[in-house]
């Protein structure tokens, strides 16, 4: 089978304030990325993202400010090296500055998910000692566990970044 | 088991750290950690500024970052060379890097402007509290001076103006010859376009002239939404015409010969690096470490 060869780059967007990245959508990631790709590569930049069925933003977690970005495979590189341009996103009336840091560069969705959900076992690891309780200590602990025991699988993608949303409250 | 690297004043550590490329893939994962050798330190801000800048560092993957001290000599009257804050007294914990079990290792860096030759001093003291010591030569008297005498690790290429000068072979091959390298920092073409002209055009011209080698991509960022991610880096080093194997060096391995550069600048005579490999890895026979894989004898097969 034949198909259309593309690069999915995961990214994760970082800001000042976590409260702004629920503010997201991915037509203002969509509308940034583009807008920065044509300042600073032109048309000549611009012309790839006119296939619109490759350039896509697959996937965007508005509380862990992850995305998934898919470019064509032939010129992702020239569309990466714009990435590092942008500095803010404007969405529903609000400019939130922010940079966009890339994870992982995979050539399917599913081998992005999977860096993903290791990603944020990490970061649940990382987060462990910044709790201020014991009971919140246990949550994520547990979280933790569950979400090593079931990988690969959706529920476990979820739970991991609820509970991170939890710690942070 | 215990692998040895000798940087001598006659070797550049470049070329050392081509050596350790050799061992088993204990020393290869040595290799790749990355570095940012610019966070400038505003005198004027507290501490905080600085701190956040270290840990978004450590989020990003930085497992090493030097906090860089400008010193800009005038010639009126004479001025202070500022003097490093320990490390420890603006942090309290160092943050863990992203990915690895290691606290971030903080290093001190002294940046000269230099417009004159007297600004740089061969021997003062104060050059030696700080870890590593760069300068910004804007004439092309002092770029070659800097390139084939000073004795400093790295050398600054103007991003915020027009380049003052053109790089010329003989002094850059110089500088590679005995191990020091160039910087190139991106912030300054984050903020603005019209220095990301400037950025992109001085840069290009370095690596036209230095072939892509001896080259190190630094952030110089004063917030923390200026830092880029070690591989957004590396990327971004693409447009300033550098190869992809090129690039990813410019923020991992060239900047680690830059620090052990330092460190052999700082000591007599030179400096001993010890890694350790892993028991099971034979390591290469002294004579089979220079060539090739392909070109290392086979072992003797037997019946």
């Amino acid at each position: 089978m034949v198909r259309i060869k593309s690069r999915h780059l995961l990214c994760e967007i970082n800001v000042t304030d976590r409260n702004c990245l629920l503010l997201l959508d991915d037509r203002a990631v969509l509308a940034a990325v583009k807008d920065t790709v044509l300042r600073m590569h032109g048309d000549y930049g611009a012309a790839p993202l006119c296939f619109l069925c490759v350039f896509l933003v697959k996937y965007l977690n508005a509380h862990t400010g992850i995305v998934f970005l898919r470019f064509p495979k032939n010129c992702y590189k020239l569309l990466w090296s714009a990435l590092p341009f942008i500095t803010s996103i404007e969405s529903r009336g609000h400019k939130i500055s922010c940079f966009f840091n890339c994870l992982h560069v995979g050539g399917t969705i599913r081998t992005c998910q999977k860096f993903l959900i290791r990603y944020n076992t990490q970061q649940l690891h990382r987060m462990l000692p910044k709790c201020k309780n014991e009971e919140e200590k246990q949550e994520i602990r547990q979280a933790i566990l569950n979400c090593s025991l079931l990988r690969g699988k959706k529920e476990a993608f979820e739970e991991a970044s609820e509970s991170e949303e939890d710690e942070e409250e | 088991m215990l692998m040895f690297t000798f940087v001598t004043k006659n070797s550049s550590s470049r070329h050392a750290s081509r050596l350790l490329t050799c061992g088993g893939p204990c020393t290869v994962s040595i290799m790749s950690v990355f570095m940012d050798l610019n966070l400038i330190q505003n005198q004027t801000e507290d501490r905080s500024g600085l701190k956040s800048l270290i840990e978004t560092a450590a989020h990003l993957g930085f497992s090493t970052v030097a906090v860089n001290y400008v010193f800009e000599p005038t010639t009126k009257k004479k001025q202070n060379i500022p003097s490093p804050t320990p490390i420890n007294e603006l942090i309290d914990q160092l943050p863990i890097v992203q990915g690895r079990s290691r606290p971030i290792r903080v290093l001190n860096r002294l940046t000269i402007v230099m417009s004159d030759s007297s600004h740089y001093r061969p021997t003062a003291a104060e050059y030696r509290r700080f870890d590593l010591l760069a300068v910004y030569p804007t004439t092309e008297k002092l770029f070659h001076a800097a390139c084939m005498t000073y004795d400093v690790d790295i050398i600054c290429i103007s991003v915020t103006e027009k380049l003052p000068f053109f790089f010329k072979r003989a002094p850059v091959n110089g500088a590679i010859e005995r191990g020091v390298a160039f910087e190139v920092s991106y912030s300054a073409a984050i903020r603005d376009a019209t220095m990301r002209r400037y950025t992109i055009a001085n840069a290009i011209a370095l690596v036209d002239t230095c072939k892509g080698k001896n080259v190190i991509v630094s952030s110089a960022a004063e917030k923390r939404l200026e830092l880029r991610g070690p591989h957004d880096a590396a990327n971004l080093s693409l447009l300033f015409g550098l190869s992809d194997a090129d690039a990813k060096e410019a923020v991992s391995s060239t900047c680690r010969s830059v620090v052990l550069h330092a460190e052999r600048r700082k000591s007599a005579g030179g400096i001993i690096h010890t890694t350790k490999t892993s028991p099971e890895e034979t390591p290469p026979t002294p004579d089979d470490r220079d060539a090739p894989a392909a070109k290392r004898a086979k072992p003797l097969e037997t019946e």
